[in-house]
């Protein structure tokens, strides 16, 4: 399934674009399109959204307006626009 | 706690708002907000609440002003370079409003000044860059069960929510570690860090004053880029180490 993966905050910022396309299996969980997702990313862009090869904790996934769990699977769906807001802070 | 005719006459705009009034207005005189870090989030958050009416803030910033504060620090002035910002935060929001009381602390947000600080306070606005100063907030609002509006900025997006203990997501929810690679200085325009500021004020001036709907167990999220708001749901984390515990009733909650 090909799923649009839409950058937030840093992650736009240090990955120059808005938005990327990923194709994962069907029933394919968060964590797993991250390596995809991650795939020739800088170190830093590396360090703000994985860990081990899954969704950092403090970045939030979010499909139609609700935060999701990125170890859930079926949750996904072919076509599906998925966002994710990596932490930002005041000053 | 009455309003004298020169309060009256300075807010009868805003008493005219619908669920607002003469009741919201003694309410927001009657309150104390503590506003920590005064900068590009703070200062207009601050200037806000100093021109609804709001009876006390306690403000608490470090350090001199320097030259790339003013892009957003806007109760920063040019001739306060070098200068204590809480100086000039001070100074400017006594001028807008010469009625309201200011306790300034010159220091930044820490493990010994926190307790006393929140304690002092009916609703807290979280601005600092900082994560570990963000957390040691949102642990200290937890355990004092007092409200927490956290706004942020990067770029140009924004975010916002408002913490009720025990009710709502705390901000370690949201945040279970501190980011790794976070820096504290990053992309930002005034006008970005400005708005998220206003945004909070009014979250902060309907909780106050007990009207409207607040943005309880949701996230605002702003992009100045396509011009667009979001109101994402969130979670309290099972398990969460700050307010896991922590029950919507504050005579059932095991922490108290």
């Amino acid at each position: 399934m090909k799923i649009t993966v839409q950058l937030l905050g840093q992650a736009r910022h240090l990955a120059g674009c808005d938005q990327m396309e990923v194709e994962v299996p069907d029933g394919a969980s968060v964590d797993d399109l991250v390596p995809e997702l991650t795939a020739g990313a800088s170190d830093r862009l590396l360090t703000v959204l994985a860990e081990d090869q899954k969704l950092r904790r403090s970045v939030m996934a979010i499909l139609n307006d609700e935060t999701i769990d990125p170890a859930a699977r079926d949750v996904l769906k072919d076509g599906a626009e998925l966002s994710l807001l990596p932490p930002m802070s005041g000053g | 706690m009455d309003l004298s005719d020169e309060e009256r006459a300075i807010y009868e705009w805003q008493i005219w708002v619908d669920g607002l009034g003469i009741s919201g207005q003694k309410q927001l005189k009657a309150s104390t907000a503590l506003v920590t870090r005064v900068g590009g989030l703070g200062g207009p958050l601050a200037q806000s609440l100093a021109a609804a009416g709001i009876g006390k803030l306690v403000l608490a910033h470090a350090g001199n002003t320097r030259p790339s504060d003013l892009n957003r620090q806007i109760l920063q002035t040019h001739d306060q370079l070098g200068k204590a910002r809480i100086e000039s935060c001070e100074r400017r929001l006594l001028e807008l409003n010469p009625r309201l009381e200011i306790e300034a602390v010159p220091e930044n947000i820490h493990e010994e000044n926190v307790a006393d600080l929140v304690s002092r306070v009916d609703i807290v606005f979280d601005c600092a860059p900082l994560f570990e100063e963000r957390l040691l907030l949102n642990r200290e609002c937890v355990r004092q069960r007092k409200p927490l509006v956290d706004a942020a900025m990067f770029d140009l997006e924004g975010q916002l929510t408002t913490i009720i203990p025990g009710q709502t997501p705390c901000l370690a929810c949201l945040y279970p570690e501190i980011p790794p690679g976070w820096k504290r200085e990053f992309p930002v325009i005034g006008a970005v860090s400005a708005t998220m500021a206003n945004l909070a004020a009014l979250e902060g001036l309907k909780l106050l004053a007990g009207f409207g709907e607040l943005l309880t167990s949701k996230l605002l999220v702003f992009s100045a880029r396509s011009m667009s708001f979001r109101k994402i749901s969130i979670s309290r984390r099972p398990g969460c180490p700050v307010c896991g515990t922590v029950h919507p009733d504050p005579e059932e909650s095991e922490t108290d």
